[in-house]
Order: structure tokens, then C-alpha cells, then sequence
């Protein structure tokens, strides 16, 4: 239940940290460009892609880790 | 290339389509193992990217860079919020097997005209939507059978008109694919596995076109992007400019985080086709991680037809335009399908959600109050429900077409996107207020609603119209009857913000403001708020059951769920239920509360809550609900404050025990001192003599010329030190044993006290002696009988005259031992006249080791151990032993034993006691 809410809490911390970045102001912040690229294009890609890559680890890593570890914890209970 | 060859290239591919849905469905090797899986789900989510996506996109980015992205920023945020909010839509829709998005608000709002109302609002605020597909499909229709310059397809003759083709063939796909039979739950397993595949498609599609681009037209992205830095009006895309995206940003991702789950294809995708909870944990990343791929060459795309296309070319067709200028027809008939596919699967789940919807909540419930057609006795109406569906499918079609010719050709196809993303934004309160706030009532969602679409329409529909020609002119630019502050464009004189924008933000104020303000004003009925509770506490959805107390005979259930879903399954869902609760489906006649429940879950998942009702209540008697039972459930406060009582009491019961142990430690500590004392005590008391008896021994050995009175004296001490050691050990032997012994004495026989201070005295006589102090005898009673263990009983008085012996002053020492009867005690007091023992100290003098005084500093007398002993003695024979200050200062020791019972065989046991 505690892994569970913990989980959950994580993603809402992503979510504010993405609506933020995300979001003017921050946003008009970045401008011009980059080894020729937009800068812009870059910037709003590699946020997503750093958003969706911390969301798969939460919750993959998450769930399966902690079934390892109860069935773990079950298995030192004398 | 000619229309023809393109018509049987799109026929074919949906074709192909169908026979994909038809397999999955009805094999049952690998394929049909297809539908369940979490890829699938969230494969079919990417309904989301309709031919907006394909070709609205692009064109948005050619016109004004990366703005189209909240589009898809939106839905990547929502479903970071996805364990939250859509996890709790996921459950509450399931356990109440609602089918729609009307189904949802009705049932929350326990209301079938809420129901009728959002299916209503939909209906036109998606029309615009589909209306969009079909303008797309038609304009790529035409850009590819003409290969030259397109012909505008306003200007075609009706049977050659691309969009209306497409509306026909959509509706046919739409009908096999939506309504060809009856599910329970609505579940349309194949049409989920060929969304999927068409979102394969079209994301390979875009790909395909975005990597020609890159290096089939340039040197690369890095190249593509440098050309377009040269020209100054895409660079100034891209330039650091502070304001450049403000409230407009925010609100598309605002509206585009509501859509995902507010527009009725993504609620039947994600919520009513959605057969594992935990498929949702998979597609949490995994759709928006289809999202950003699909997109990620959007932009190229867009800018490589800046740079190579004329300034005229329609930017909703750079996807298509750009392979056929560059002599690439075969790839240009690649795009055209990819977005056939993403038309064709968002108009299918669309037209499905929409036709059920519409049959559901409005036209069934409509049909069945109608009691002149009888439709509650037809035996068989699932042809019915199916052909309803049909006609609302081609009727929702026809309205899009006929929207499409109307309006088309007016507005870029994000605009008219976003007109329906306000739209079904409009429910996203009443969803998220219903189901985590309990004070929500009917009255506020019904006015929310309502408000919402209201201003919505005015400030965005309706002057799409007047755009188009319609209406007068004058309404936008100067507002109705000349009025300036009603400018649909600048409400109050709101300007600065985009036509949508605009109508989002007055729109969805007025919504929340109308909800909320008229959700606290009003009063909840008692059923309201039975079903907030209900929808709010996710964990008491089993309850419902209990609510309505209703019975009724499983024939008669059963011939009603099967005149909706067909016989067979209704029965087989039926066996199902009754294993699962362990009766016997052949037997069971009388439905409870439960099974009535099951029935009528049954039934909404085929025609929908609201509908569901109105036919079970008829056959089912309701039982009033007890005020009891009722209170029970709603008033769920009641049961936290109770469960918090119960930790109150728990923690208080902690307390306690955290408190006891805490003494115990205490004590133990006391104890662990005390453990510490004795064996410092017994060290010393012991070491002491050896040490004395080993000193004199080597002198006697040593000096073997020692005058005799000398080494007599030596002699004498060792005497008197090993007499001493050995009493110690002796006194150490007793109080083990007789704490080993507890509380039963070791020996019981009648014994005389009188006997035993007599003998104790004369023993003690010598000590009494050389400490010169007096002993005075006063024994008032003899013989005085007791029960007890004669050897013991001596060795208390000896332990009490030795110590009176002990502490008297030396030549002026008087000690008084007196024996006398009180009531059915004998009591033996020992009084001597020494410096006495203060108050606080008489309780203590009684535990092992504790001798009075500053240990430091005098010398003990004694090993401590007398006292402790006499102690246990008395407290064996059932007396008592206490310590009183006497009336001349020093000390008096009590002992109080009971008396032998006089009827007693104590006078034989006397003859023969020693």
C-alpha cells in the first residue's frame, strides 16, 4: 500500500515538474538555436522524452520491485 | 493517378482492416490473444492522433512552428496523473459498468436527463470534429487523383466529391465494426485490435514521409534545419522571443489534458474497452511515448514544405503535396492512407461511442416510457438497440458531411478541432467534482453544464457560422444589437487571446463557477447523496446493493436481460454469477438485493444506466429503505469517526502499556542495582574473613618460633573468622532455599512460641552478654500454639535478638522481648533502646543486603541477609513482620503469627513433636 502511494506521489511530482517546464514561462525562456537545430525543438523533445523515460521507470521498476521484495520478506519470516 | 485505383487502394486497405477485427474476434489461436494484451490498449488510445494529427498538425506547424505541440503535451501530463484520476474513472465505470461518458455523469448524478443532456452536447460538439476527417480525407482525396494543381472539391460534381465517398464507406466500417452485434459491457475486442494496427500504420506512415523528407529531399535534418534558419520568416519561428507563447499555450494544454478522457473515443478506448486494470500502468508511458514519436517529425516535415513547396499550397496538405511534387506518387498514396487510417479509426470509435451514447441515454429511455409500442413485453429487442445504433451512426455521419460542405474550406483543421476540445471539456468538472467531491449535487452539474455550453456556444460556434456567412457580419465585429461588451470574440472586453482561448477560459469558468456555486447553495437528497458516497469511497461500491432493497424472480430477470443481450448469454453470464456466489443456477428463483444488482449491471452494460433503471424497477419490488440502514451508508463519517475512536483507544492502550513497561524497566533497574550491591556485598563479606584467615595461617607457618599465646590468639581468630564464614554461607543457603520454596513452608507442625523464644534466649544468652546488654523475657502467653516449621521460627527470633543485641549501647543497653495474644494472632515483639530506624527506612530494612547507614564509611555489621530471611520465614507461616519506632527512641520488631487452631490434631502432633 506504502509502495503503491509512493508511486503515485512520484508521478504527481513529475507532472507539476512537466507543467512547469513545459508551460510558459519557463518556455519562452529558450530561443534560437542549437548546432543548427531549433533550440526550441530540442528543448520541448528532450523533456517529454526525460518525462515519459522517468514515468517508465517509476512504474516499471516500481511494481516489479516491490513484489521481489515481499515475496523476499515473506521468505525470511521464520 | 487515377480515382479509381485510389477508391480500391482505400477499400482494401479497410477491408484488410475489417478482416484483422473479424480474426482477432473470432480465432482462437495467437490472434485472438491479441485483444487482452496491454500493447493493445495502449495502441488503441492513439485514437487520440486522429487526421488532425496527421495533416492539421503539419499544416499548423508550416503556418506557426511548434504550437500545435500542447495538443499532445496535454494528454503526456493527464496521464501523469493517470493512478489518480483516470485509475478512479477506470474503477468507478467498471464497477458500475457504465458504457459512456453520459452513462458516467448520469449515474454519479443518480440523473437520466444529465445523461440525455451530455450525449445531446456531444453529439454537436463532435460533429464539427468528424466533419474535420471528412474535409481531410475529401482535400487528400483531391490532391492525389488530380496530380496537378488540386481542384477545390467545393467546385466538384456530387458523385466525384471525395468526402462524401468517404462518409459512406466510413459508415458502413463504422456500422460492421461498432454495431454488427450486441456485447455485454460493450466490449468491442476486434475494433480495438484494428485501431490498433491502424495506429501502427499511421505512425509508420508519418515516419516513412518525415525520413524522405530528412534524406530523400535534404542532407538531413541538420541540413533541413540550417536551409530553414536562411529564411528569415522560419527562423523567426524560432527565435528567443519572451512572449511568444502565453495563455494561448496554457489553454491548449489545459484542453488537450481534459480531451483524453473527456471526448467519447477516448473514453470508450480507455475506460469502457478496458478489460485489465493494470493495462492502464503500461500505457501510463507508453502512449505518451507514441505520442512524441508520432510527432517528432511533424515539424520537419512542415518546414521541408515551407522550403520547397509555393507559398499557396493548403498547409492541411503538405503530408500528401510534398511526395507528389517531388515525383513520388506511390509515397504520396502512403500518406494518403495513413491518414485514411487515422480518420477512419477516430470517425469508428467516434460514430460507435456517439451511437451508443444516443441509444442509451436518449432514445431507449424515450422509447420505453412510450407505453403505446409496448416495448417492454417484446420478446426479442436486440435487433432494436442494433438498429437504433445504425441510424444514429449515419445520422451523426450526415450532420458531419453536411457541416463539412457548409463550413469547410473556412477554418484551418486544428481550429475546428479545438471547437469540439471546448466542447467536451465542458464535462471534465462534473467528472472530476463527482468523483472526489462528495458535495456535488445534480442541481450544480446540471447548471454547470449547461452554462458552460452555453457560452461555449456563443462565443465559438455560433460565430463559426457567421464566419462562414450564415449569420450577419455584424454579430462578432460589433456584437449583438451593436453591443460591444458581447462581442463573442472580446466577452466584457476580454481581448488579446485566440477565438479559443477566449471561449475556454469564459467558458469553463462559468461551468465551475455555476457547479460549485450551485452545489453549496443547494441540499442533497438523501439518494444523492447515497450515490456520492458511493462514487466518492471507490471501496464501498459492493454496498449499492444493499441501498436498494430490492427482490424479484430470476425468470423474470432473466427474460428481460435476454431480450437485450439474446438468451445465451444472458444465461451464460448468469452461470457465471451464481458459481462465483456458490448457487445453483438451475434452482434459484428468488433474486436478492445482489443478483437484482447483477441483472441490472448486466442490462446498463448493453442499454446503458438510465435505461437499465426504468426496466428493472418495473419488474422488481422495492422495498422502502430502513432510516437504520440508510443512515448507516450515507453517513460514511460516522464510520471514520468510529474507527478513529478505536485508535484513540488503541493508542491509548499503548500508553498504558508503554507506561508499564517503562515501571518495569524501572524496577528492573532497581533490581539490576540491587544484583550489583549483593555482589559487592557478598564479595566483600566473604573475602574479608578468607583474607584474614589466609593472613594469620601464613604467619603460623611462617614463624614457627612464635610464643604459644600469641599463636593461640592467632589460632582464635582463624576460629572466629571461619565461624563466621561459615554462618554467612549458611544465612546465604537459607534465604535461597526459602525463596526456592516460595510461599508453601517447608515443614507444618503445631509449634509452641513459648518454647521457641525459651530456647532462642538461652542461645542467645552469651551474646547478650558480652555486649553488656540487658535482656528482659515477658512471655504472657503459654503456651502459644502455632502451625509452623520449629527450626525456622527460631531462627527468626535469634535473627531480631541479634540485631537488638547489635544496635543496643553497649553497658546501658536494655532489650525487651515480649509474646503475648491478639485476637487469633500471637505476637512476638522485640524492643531494644538504640538509635532506632527513621520512618522512610523501615520498609527497606527488610530487603536483602540493605544495611542502615553510609556504607562508605562504617564498617557493616553483618552481611544484611537477617532480616531478608526472618522475612520470608514469617511471610511462609502466614504472618507478618514489621518495624515500629519505639517510645524511648530505639526500634520494635513485630512478628504476628497466626494461632493453631484450637480443635486441631495439634495436641497429638504436639506428643510427638521434638
Amino acid at each position: 500500500m506504502l509502495r503503491r502511494t509512493a508511486k503515485r506521489d512520484r508521478l504527481v511530482g513529475l507532472f507539476i515538474a512537466g507543467a512547469v517546464l513545459l508551460n510558459p514561462p519557463i518556455l519562452n525562456l529558450v530561443g534560437g538555436t542549437l548546432f543548427g537545430w531549433p533550440a526550441l525543438y530540442l528543448y520541448l523533445f528532450g523533456v517529454w522524452a526525460a518525462l515519459i523515460a522517468a514515468t517508465a521507470l517509476i512504474v516499471e521498476r516500481g511494481g516489479s520491485g516491490s513484489a521481489g521484495r515481499e515475496r523476499t520478506e515473506d521468505g525470511d519470516q521464520p | 493517378m487515377s480515382q479509381q485505383a485510389i477508391i480500391i487502394a482505400a477499400v482494401a486497405y479497410l477491408a484488410l482492416l475489417f478482416a484483422v477485427a473479424y480474426l482477432a474476434e473470432h480465432s482462437t489461436g495467437r490472434f485472438s490473444r491479441l485483444t487482452g494484451s496491454s500493447l493493445v490498449y495502449t495502441l488503441s488510445l492513439a485514437v487520440y492522433c486522429s487526421s488532425w494529427t496527421f495533416n492539421g498538425g503539419v499544416g499548423r506547424a508550416s503556418l506557426s512552428g511548434l504550437d500545435f505541440l500542447p495538443i499532445y503535451l496535454g494528454p503526456t501530463l493527464a496521464f501523469l496523473l493517470g493512478p489518480v484520476v483516470i485509475r478512479k474513472v477506470l474503477r468507478v465505470s467498471q464497477a458500475n459498468r457504465i458504457t459512456s461518458i453520459a452513462d458516467l455523469i448520469g449515474a454519479r448524478f443518480n440523473s437520466g436527463g444529465l445523461a440525455a443532456l451530455v450525449t445531446v452536447i456531444a453529439v454537436i460538439g463532435l460533429v464539427p470534429y468528424i466533419a474535420l476527417q471528412l474535409k481531410s480525407i475529401s482535400i487528400g482525396f483531391a490532391a492525389l487523383s488530380s496530380s496537378s494543381e488540386a481542384a477545390h472539391p467545393m467546385m466538384q460534381p456530387l458523385l466525384a466529391d471525395g468526402a462524401l465517398w468517404a462518409a459512406i464507406v466510413l459508415t458502413v466500417f463504422a456500422m460492421l465494426f461498432g454495431s454488427r452485434s450486441i456485447h455485454p459491457g460493450e466490449h468491442h475486442p476486434g475494433m480495438m485490435v484494428a485501431i490498433a494496427l491502424e495506429s501502427i500504420l499511421k505512425f509508420v506512415c508519418l515516419t516513412a514521409i518525415g525520413l524522405f523528407v530528412g534524406y530523400g529531399l535534404f542532407h538531413g535534418f541538420g541540413d533541413l534545419f540550417s536551409q530553414a534558419m536562411e529564411r528569415p520568416e522560419i527562423s523567426a519561428l524560432f527565435e528567443y522571443a519572451p512572449d511568444r507563447y502565453g495563455y494561448n499555450w496554457i489553454a491548449m494544454t489545459l484542453l488537450a489534458m481534459v480531451s483524453v478522457f473527456c471526448l467519447p473515443r477516448q473514453f470508450q478506448v480507455m475506460v469502457v474497452e478496458n478489460v485489465d486494470e493494470r493495462h492502464l500502468n503500461r500505457a501510463l508511458w507508453l502512449f505518451p511515448l507514441y505520442l512524441l514519436a508520432i510527432n517528432l517529425f511533424v515539424l520537419p516535415i512542415a518546414i521541408g514544405g515551407r522550403l520547397l513547396l509555393p507559398v499557396d499550397t493548403d498547409p492541411d496538405n503538405l503530408v500528401l503535396t510534398l511526395p507528389l511534387s517531388t515525383g513520388q506518387p506511390f509515397l504520396a498514396l502512403i500518406a494518403f492512407l495513413g491518414g485514411l487510417s487515422a480518420s477512419a479509426s477516430m470517425v469508428v470509435v467516434e460514430t460507435t461511442a456517439l451511437s451508443v451514447m444516443v441509444c442509451n441515454d436518449v432514445v431507449m429511455p424515450a422509447l420505453l416510457r412510450v407505453k403505446a409500442l409496448g416495448l417492454a413485453r417484446k420478446s426479442d429487442l436486440t435487433s432494436l438497440l442494433l438498429w437504433v445504433r445504425r441510424a444514429v451512426m449515419i445520422a451523426v455521419m450526415a450532420l458531419g458531411y453536411f457541416y463539412m460542405r457548409h463550413d469547410s474550406a473556412q477554418f484551418a483543421l486544428v481550429s475546428i478541432g479545438l471547437m469540439s476540445f471546448v466542447a467536451v471539456a465542458q464535462f471534465a468538472p462534473a467528472i472530476v467534482g463527482g468523483l472526489f467531491w462528495r458535495g456535488a449535487t445534480k442541481a450544480g452539474a446540471f447548471a454547470g453544464i449547461s452554462v458552460g455550453v452555453l457560452v461555449w456556444a456563443y462565443t465559438l460556434l455560433f460565430p463559426s457560422f457567421d464566419r462562414s456567412g450564415a449569420l450577419s457580419i455584424n454579430f462578432v465585429v460589433d456584437g449583438p444589437l451593436g453591443i460591444a461588451l458581447l462581442k463573442p470574440y472580446a466577452l466584457f472586453g476580454l481581448t488579446g487571446l485566440d477565438p479559443v482561448t477566449h471561449s475556454t477560459f469564459w467558458s469553463l469558468l462559468a461551468n465551475i463557477g455555476a457547479f460549485l456555486g450551485v452545489s453549496l447553495a443547494g441540499r442533497q437528497t438523501p439518494i444523492e447523496q447515497a450515490r456520492a458516497t458511493l462514487f466518492v469511497d471507490t471501496e464501498n461500491l459492493d454496498e449499492v446493493a444493499q441501498i436498494w432493497r430490492r427482490t424479484a424472480r430470476v425468470p423474470d430477470l432473466m427474460s428481460l436481460v435476454s431480450r437485450f443481450l439474446g438468451r445465451e448469454k444472458a444465461a451464460a453470464a448468469f452461470t457465471g454469477w451464481a458459481h462465483a456466489r456458490g448457487l445453483d443456477p438451475a434452482t434459484a428463483v428468488q433474486a436478492d438485493a445482489e443478483t437484482v444488482l447483477f441483472y441490472e449491471r448486466l442490462l446498463a452494460g448493453v442499454i446503458g444506466a438510465a435505461s437499465a433503471r426504468v426496466l428493472v424497477s418495473a419488474i422488481v419490488e422495492e422495498e422502502q429503505l430502513g432510516v437504520d440502514e440508510m443512515m448507516r451508508i450515507l453517513d460514511e463519517t460516522s464510520r471514520i469517526i468510529e474507527a478513529n475512536r478505536q485508535l484513540e483507544d488503541k493508542s491509548r492502550a499503548l500508553e498504558m502499556a508503554t507506561a508499564e513497561l517503562t515501571e518495569a524497566n524501572a524496577q528492573l533497574q532497581v533490581l539490576d542495582r540491587m544484583k550489583d550491591d549483593f555482589v559487592a556485598t557478598v564479595n566483600h563479606e566473604l573475602r574479608t574473613p578468607l583474607a584474614s584467615i589466609r593472613a594469620f595461617s601464613e604467619i603460623l607457618r611462617d614463624h614457627t618460633d612464635m610464643p604459644d599465646t600469641e599463636r593461640n590468639e592467632f589460632l582464635r581468630i582463624v576460629v572466629t573468622e571461619s565461624e563466621r564464614l561459615t554462618r554467612l554461607i549458611n544465612q546465604l543457603l537459607d534465604l535461597s532455599k526459602i525463596e526456592a520454596s516460595g510461599a508453601i513452608p517447608a515443614r507444618s507442625a503445631v509449634v509452641d512460641l513459648a518454647g521457641v523464644i525459651r530456647e532462642s534466649t538461652s542461645a542467645m544468652y552469651q551474646v547478650f552478654a558480652t555486649s553488656e546488654v540487658e535482656l528482659a523475657l515477658r512471655i504472657e502467653a503459654d503456651p502459644a500454639l502455632v502451625m509452623g516449621d520449629h527450626d525456622r521460627l527460631v531462627q527468626v527470633v535469634i535473627n531480631l535478638l541479634g540485631n537488638a543485641a547489635k544496635f543496643s549501647p553497649a553497658r546501658a543497653g536494655l532489650a525487651t522481648l515480649r509474646l503475648c495474644r491478639s485476637g487469633g494472632n500471637f505476637e512476638i515483639s522485640v524492643t531494644d533502646n538504640g538509635p532506632g530506624i527513621r520512618a522512610a527506612d523501615r520498609e527497606i530494612v527488610f530487603e536483602r543486603f540493605r544495611q542502615l547507614g553510609d556504607t562508605m564509611s562504617e564498617k557493616p555489621q553483618g552481611a544484611g541477609l537477617g532480616l531478608a530471611i526472618s522475612q520470608r520465614i514469617v511471610a511462609q507461616h502466614g504472618g507478618r513482620i514489621w518495624v515500629e519506632g519505639a517510645r524511648g527512641g530505639g526500634a520494635v520488631f513485630r512478628v504476628r503469627l497466626p494461632a493453631a487452631p484450637a480443635s486441631s490434631p495439634a495436641e497429638k502432633t504436639l506428643a510427638t513433636a521434638p
